[in-house]
């Protein structure tokens, strides 16, 4: 919620101009204490709820879910950003194909995923008293990476989705949380409802947590590479539905003339 | 006096103009609180224990907050962009009443984002909600609401000034939830949060409400050793005491506040 | 602070005594390396307005209007100075000087715009103190006044420009002000309705408000003002009438003679004219054009006709120096 308000008050004024005072200082004390925060709160309500036994698999999920800050909201914050700015139509006037330049914006806020999720591990390790120790580093690197890229890709479905909509911000900030509850972020899948269970597995995070998970228990590469190969399918369908939504409405736009009210 | 009242109700009606205007900025203030809810739940599904009541409270607890705390800076930073904010600080009416209105109109808000996750709760997951006695409830509930409207107040002041501010004091959202013991007891804590988590007035409301939900409760309550109501008495007076230290610190703090942004001059920009 | 009880300092008997008043600002800039600068914004600024007075204030944008408007309205406080507005200091009776005038600063923004007119004014009303009874009435009348009242509860978005400036007019109006500060009341609205915008300023002073003015238009402050004081960099360089302001421009003006049988002897004749600056001739096979520099314009005229009586006139033109050059003259030093 508290990122939403950040978010919003961006989307409605300029990016740049909103951020002049951000310096880089200031910057990264946000990303730390936003970071802890949520983990520390779902830290202590599985330990009381259900005991420290919660509390590695809990840290480990949330850390993973902190990508989604950055790569779902920042992604779909590009192309509202550009909305609100005036200047999408001029990019989608631009002959460049669009996927690689969508991917090229997305690609600094994957590597800002990537920090999010090593600083939350920081957390999870010195402040939690996750057990690092029979990591494997590979098989966890890789795993961060691909759950960066393929969230990327599902905010690219996202942004997609809800381009039309006056605030694509909420939905940004729906999603962002839903992951909470559908991802085995704090739980696993199998604890809720049978029939919700399905909905779990469109999210390419899912797949990254558990596999993030085993890589720190200690499992190898060849071990993850099931769900990681699963992520992947997940991750790229999602970009190339986003893809066709943009192309949809793109189209769309330029029959209704319809680009900046939108 | 009444023209202070006046100018409150003014403000408070003003903003609920706005939100009728835009009854949608409602969502992000229930998304929060109903994930977490919904997570606790289902994390408690399995377990034994009052974790239900905690779990509905404390979602309840946030949603009530989260609008009033931090709604107020979304509101003045419209204002600054509407360029409203200048004149409404060029008016001989004083800001805190303004301000005061609109916690008003927030807190309202805030009670109806407690009963829809309260409705979620009962409804989709069929918790039971089982209130001892339910006029203490409501009325801790609604003591609990002018603690943290006060204790916004204060932000609020701040958000006036600058807009850095603002950004800074939504990062503390979540360590809010997590000290005032809202969905967890503070018992759980590192023992140096506990100072922090009694400064607040909030905390002791929180105890209050779940006291006058349920006895079980009184097992798990700052004070052993008393009797239910008394337990009540004595989280309500703590609260209500800290609650006039925010009032007194929110008169000071805006008339800080104002005559700063009539020296500088940040109340367009910043 | 001093507030309650403090009587109106009265003894100048003038509406606005501004004393020396200048405003810095420091602001900070960059991201990663943070450098303090000060920005003056207002030197020294002093003048004073009569009760009922349409006094202008004139100057380039940037040149401290809106700053000196602020600082008078409350909404700043001096870095140095005094100002008294209707007898009140600014800084220490802030809230008596607020309940007494009216703010006008216009533009796009600065108006509730997912609510209605009539919100917008019932809310200001409540914020100015205006008393309950007389309230609605009064929204009523001002709506009705600046021609709104039709559209007064619709939703101020909807408003074209100039129905916002009308607006925001009638939200200065709202506490019944004897003193209303106009900051730039026309800029950036169509010819039809800055004309009647000024219209309604006039319509205001006659019914005995003073009016503060400022505005960066020469032809709006001649139009309006009784009395104009050009600012520039933060300082007043000129306070008079509009026409005494024209005294300021140039020296010379020109004096256009256009004749037969001139020659240079006619010309010799007028070099030794003392108030004549300059000569300059056209000498022409059927017609001569001289072009007389002089401070004394038309009043040169008669020696004109003297020295010339053996030649032909055909015409003469001055060109009388406008405000215009006079500004431009004062703002460009």
């Amino acid at each position: 919620m508290s990122r939403l308000r950040i978010f919003l008050s961006s989307s409605i004024f300029s990016f740049k101009a909103q951020f002049h005072w951000l310096n880089p200082p200031m910057w990264l004390t946000m990303k730390f204490v936003l970071s802890v925060s949520q983990m520390a709160f779902f830290v202590f309500v599985g330990l009381f709820i259900a005991g420290p036994e919660a509390i590695p698999f809990i840290a480990i999920g949330n850390s993973l879910q902190s990508v989604s800050w950055n790569t779902i909201f920042s992604v779909i914050s590009i192309t509202g950003h550009d909305k609100w700015d005036g200047t999408l139509p001029l990019v989608l006037a631009t002959p460049a194909s669009r996927l690689p330049l969508f991917i090229g914006r997305a690609m600094i806020h994957i590597l800002d995923g990537i920090l999010s999720v090593a600083i939350s591990f920081f957390f999870a390790a010195f402040l939690f008293g996750v057990n690092f120790a029979q990591t494997n580093v590979l098989a966890l690197t890789l795993t961060v990476f691909l759950t960066a890229f393929t969230m990327a890709g599902f905010g690219l479905l996202i942004g997609g989705l809800c381009f039309h909509l006056r605030n694509p911000m909420v939905f940004a900030n729906i999603f962002t949380y839903a992951l909470l509850l559908f991802c085995g972020v704090n739980f696993p899948v199998q604890n809720l409802p049978q029939i919700i269970q399905p909905i779990s597995y469109i999210f390419p995070l899912t797949y990254g947590v558990t596999a993030a998970r085993n890589a720190i228990a200690g499992a190898t590469l060849f071990d993850v590479s099931l769900l990681l190969g699963q992520q992947l399918v997940v991750g790229l369908v999602s970009l190339m539905v986003g893809y066709f939504f943009f192309q949809l409405f793109e189209r769309t736009a330029r029959k209704t003339g319809k680009l900046e009210e939108l | 006096m009444p023209e202070a009242l006046r100018v409150i109700y003014s403000a408070f009606r003003m903003a609920m103009l706005h939100w009728f205007a835009d009854p949608q900025w409602v969502i992000p203030n229930i998304i929060a609180p109903f994930i977490f809810t919904s997570v606790a739940l289902t994390l408690f599904k399995d377990s034994t224990g009052p974790f239900g009541l905690y779990a509905v409270l404390g979602g309840g607890m946030m949603g009530m907050w989260g609008n009033t705390l931090y709604a107020s800076g979304f509101a003045i930073e419209m204002e600054r962009w509407q360029g409203t904010l200048e004149e409404v600080m060029a008016a001989p009416s004083k800001l805190l009443h303004v301000v005061a209105g609109r916690s008003v109109s927030n807190a309202v808000f805030g009670l109806t984002n407690m009963l829809a996750v309260f409705l979620i709760a009962v409804l989709v997951f069929r918790v039971q909600i089982e209130v001892d006695d339910p006029l203490l409830f409501v009325t801790t509930t609604v003591l609990t609401l002018v603690s943290v409207s006060t204790l916004g107040l204060i932000f609020a002041s701040a958000f006036v000034l600058s807009r850095s501010t603002q950004v800074l004091t939504n990062g503390l959202e979540t360590p809010l939830y997590i000290i005032s013991g809202s969905m967890f007891p503070i018992a759980l804590l590192p023992f140096w949060i506990h100072p922090i988590a009694y400064v607040l007035g909030p905390t002791w409301g929180v105890d209050a409400i779940r006291l006058a939900a349920s006895q079980e409760y009184l097992s798990q309550t700052f004070w052993q050793g008393f009797d239910v109501n008394t337990a009540i008495l004595l989280d309500v007076v703590m609260m209500m005491a800290i609650t006039l230290a925010y009032a007194g610190m929110a008169v000071v703090l805006f008339k800080v506040v104002e005559k700063r942004a009539r020296i500088k001059g940040t109340l367009v920009e910043a | 602070m001093g507030e309650t009880g403090s009587q109106p300092d009265n003894a100048s008997g003038k509406a606005i005594v501004a004393e020396h008043l200048s405003k810095i600002f420091t602001r900070t800039k960059g991201t990663v390396r943070r450098t303090k600068s000060q920005i003056v914004a207002v030197k020294d600024v002093s003048f004073e307005v009569d009760y009922g007075e349409l006094f202008g204030l004139l100057g380039p944008n940037g040149a401290g209007k809106t700053t000196t408007i602020k600082m008078l309205t409350t909404m700043l406080i001096q870095t140095s100075g005094k100002a008294t507005v209707l007898g009140y200091d600014t800084q220490k009776d802030f809230t008596k000087v607020r309940q007494r005038i009216g703010i006008v600063l216009g533009g796009e923004r600065g108006l509730y715009t997912r609510v209605s007119a009539i919100d917008n004014l019932r809310y200001f009303a409540d914020l100015y103190g205006v008393s309950p009874s007389v309230r609605d009435k009064r929204v009523k009348e001002l709506l009705q006044f600046m021609g709104l009242w039709d559209r007064a509860r619709d939703r101020v978005e909807t408003y074209s420009k100039g129905m916002k400036q009308r607006l925001h007019l009638a939200r200065g109006l709202i506490n019944d002000p004897e003193l209303i500060f106009l900051d730039e009341p026309t800029i950036g609205l169509d010819p039809e309705i800055a004309r009647e915008t000024r219209q309604m300023v006039k319509e205001l002073v006659e019914k005995g408000k003073t009016i503060l003015l400022t505005t960066h238009y020469m032809f709006e402050a001649d139009e309006l003002c009784k009395r104009v004081a050009v600012i520039r960099n933060g300082e007043i360089v000129a306070l008079d009438t509009p026409s005494g302001l024209k005294k300021y421009v140039t020296d010379a003006r020109v004096v256009e003679v256009e004749g037969f049988g001139i020659t240079e002897k006619e010309i010799a004749k007028f070099r030794e004219l003392p108030e004549v600056l300059s000569v300059s001739a056209d000498l022409g096979e059927n017609k001569q054009i001289l072009k007389i520099q002089t401070p004394k314009g038309s009043e040169i005229i008669s020696e004109v006709q003297e020295i010339l009586k053996g030649s032909r006139i055909y015409d003469i033109k001055i060109k009388e120096p406008t405000l215009e050059d006079a500004y431009l003259r004062l703002v460009e030093k």
